[in-house]
């Protein structure tokens, strides 16, 4: 009887987890089972490699959290991604700092068309977002004429490969983004204005909040972070491929954020729910890796932990936002 | 509700299992046992590619040799995460099959600034890597390129055709390391030719449809023109297609410095003169055998390439049709 009972808090414990954010309930489990099955895993340089790793799709997240919050989502991401990444290379000839300029500018600049087809056309994000993500690989294509390209500032794969204390320095830089965005998202006026959009538009609008001018910032603030992601990812290899975030990067990105507990409909999540989602991800893959798994089997148990986040997600209603 | 969230409990729990329960065995690895990591570039990309592999796991095995292999899919970005996990693994040698030969070379120095020996396996390592990896094992592309050439120089001499020849030359991916040394490598031989004249020289990045729509252009642009040389034989059924449509095949003296099955075929049919025979078996093999002395301590050439033997009509009989 008193084990019952015992047993009983325990769960109670555990589901009150799994309400408020399933994500946490299934990255321990999945820590857990990478620790037994995984030798090495547990290795301080294993699991900063694992952040190190997580950084680049965790710009990206970050950026696409302001968006999910909001309620729309972005399919050009990757390739916004890889856009930036193709500009930070190909631009070194006037400078680093004119090519990272460039690479950011242009994020912003794509966040923002995105954000005016929808907001002020008023056509559907989906397909706005889609002809962007398939019009910009054109345009890299085009940019770089079908090849990879390679940067010329050589210090620049030194700072993509570089440590501080002992800490990948993009790692470092993605946490610190988060940290901001998540302050954005809980203390200020926009956080407030994106959740309450998410929530209910037409009540938003009624109580006064810009739904245009936040949706709108929320799309750059999208492409902003995939501009970033372009930048990291130029520097872990100071060149850029034709190929990169094509084509699958867009939807690794919503599935994180998804997994992070942020609704598809918007009005609920957080950054750091994100960043549950995102190292749940990571982690998956990096274990597979040291167990010499197939990479298939990361796709195939990506779906798996989707669906079941979702799966709690239907079933069981979070109290607030 | 309970009992709802009980069974949910359970899936998630037998999903987790379920998803590493195949890595039962995949831990531990003895000392004594010679431990390959391998990153390779993308298993299903071609036939090529496949046959090297089936025969980079089959050696493997014969010698004993435990292999932890990732693959890359062809994403750049995916294979530098990739090598990094390798090195947790800890490795005797590290082969890397890079996807881009400029872009590894960050994650490759890193790997040698940590004492990791790396061999680079079939696609060449940017010129700036050298200082950083043990060896290279794969074909000489440079050789390739001076094979065609010769057989090209050698197939006009056969049919007797004097004064100043043309040709053209239908080149991979520019900026690709095996693109280039195949092109240098020809145009070394023909230069040393002054009785052939190289009109043009096309990028094709290895597509088809490209070879195809490059040769109709030269074939457009230059009515004269007696020979073309490709970088391999998919190319080379992709200008076929051309020369067909021109009523040119056979006709055109086509020589290649990679043989396809297809190729094979085309030169049973009469269209191709020359090509190599750079076996993806061979290749495969000879990329684990240099990886396993790298790993023993054994001295290896820099550049541990294989042989990769002329084909010509007269003496294709000798060799194997490729599967792939």
């Amino acid at each position: 009887m008193i084990k019952t009972l015992k047993a009983n808090s325990i769960y109670r414990t555990i589901r009150k987890v799994v309400i408020t954010g399933p994500i946490w309930a299934v990255l321990l489990g999945v820590f857990i089972i990478a620790s037994v099955v995984t030798p090495d895993f547990l290795s301080l340089r294993n699991l900063t490699n694992i952040l190190l790793q997580s950084s680049l799709n965790g710009m990206l997240a970050i950026g696409m959290t302001f968006l999910m919050i909001n309620g729309y989502f972005d399919l050009s991401v990757g390739t916004a991604m890889g856009f930036c990444a193709v500009l930070t290379i190909g631009m070194q000839p006037y400078g680093l700092i004119t090519a990272i300029l460039a690479a950011l500018v242009a994020g912003l600049a794509i966040g923002a068309i995105n954000g005016l087809f929808v907001v002020k056309a008023k056509i559907n994000a989906f397909v706005v977002t889609l002809a962007a993500f398939i019009g910009l690989r054109g345009l890299i294509f085009i940019y770089t004429g079908e090849r990879s390209i390679v940067g010329q500032v050589d210090g620049f794969a030194t700072f993509g490969m570089s440590e501080i204390l002992g800490f990948p320095t993009l790692a470092l830089l993605m946490l610190v983004f988060l940290v901001i965005a998540e302050f954005t998202l809980r203390k200020t006026g926009h956080g407030r204005n994106t959740y309450a959009i998410g929530g209910n538009a037409e009540a938003a609008r009624n109580a006064g909040v810009p739904v245009e001018r936040t949706t709108f910032i929320n799309f750059m603030l999208c492409g902003l972070g995939a501009a970033i992601g372009g930048i990291f990812i130029a520097s872990r290899m100071n060149a850029a491929t034709p190929m990169l975030g094509w084509p699958d990067t867009n939807l690794k990105i919503i599935a994180t954020v998804a997994l992070g507990g942020t609704k598809l409909r918007g009005g609920f999540g957080s950054m750091i729910h994100t960043l549950g989602g995102l190292l749940t991800l990571a982690i998956i893959s990096n274990s597979m890796d040291l167990l010499n798994v197939p990479s298939f089997y990361n796709r195939l148990s990506m779906g798996l932990i989707l669906m079941l986040v979702v799966y709690i997600d239907a079933k069981f209603k979070p109290t607030a936002a | 509700m309970k009992k709802g969230m009980r069974n949910l409990f359970l899936l998630s729990v037998l999903l987790f299992v379920g998803m590493f329960a195949f890595a039962g065995g995949g831990g531990e690895t003895k000392d004594d046992v010679i431990t390959i990591g391998y990153a390779v570039f993308n298993v299903g990309i071609d036939s090529y590619e496949t046959y090297h592999n089936e025969n980079f796991i089959a050696e493997c095995e014969r010698q004993g040799v435990e292999l932890i292999q990732l693959d890359a899919q062809g994403d750049i970005a995916r294979q530098i995460n990739q090598v990094e996990n390798l090195m947790q693994k800890d490795p005797d040698v590290i082969v890397i099959w890079p996807v881009h030969g400029k872009a590894i070379v960050p994650v490759v120095k890193k790997a040698h600034d940590e004492g990791f020996k790396i061999v680079i396996a079939n696609s060449p390592i940017d010129e700036t890597g050298f200082d950083y990896i043990t060896a290279y094992a794969g074909p000489d592309n440079t050789q390739e390129g001076r094979d065609a050439a010769e057989m090209m120089i050698e197939a006009f001499e056969k049919r007797g055709i004097t004064g100043q020849k043309k040709v053209v030359e239908l080149m991979g991916l520019p900026g690709y390391v095996t693109a280039i040394e195949r092109s240098d490598g020809f145009q070394e031989v023909l230069a040393q030719h002054p009785d052939f004249t190289l009109l043009a020289t096309e990028p094709t990045d290895w597509n088809r449809e490209k070879a195809t729509r490059a040769m109709e252009d030269l074939l457009v642009k230059y009515k004269d023109l007696q020979g073309v040389y490709v970088a391999d034989d998919n190319l080379g059924i992709g200008a076929l297609n051309a020369l067909k449509e021109a009523g040119r095949a056979g006709e055109v003296i086509m020589t290649s410095a990679c043989i396809f099955g297809e190729g094979y075929d085309a030169m049973k049919e009469g269209y191709i003169q020359g090509t190599c025979y750079q076996y993806s078996g061979l290749d495969a093999i000879n990329t684990v055998k240099v990886a396993v002395k790298v790993a023993k301590g054994e001295e290896v050439d820099f550049l541990s390439t294989f042989e990769s033997p002329k084909v010509t009509p007269d003496n294709m009989d000798d060799f194997k049709r490729p599967e792939y």
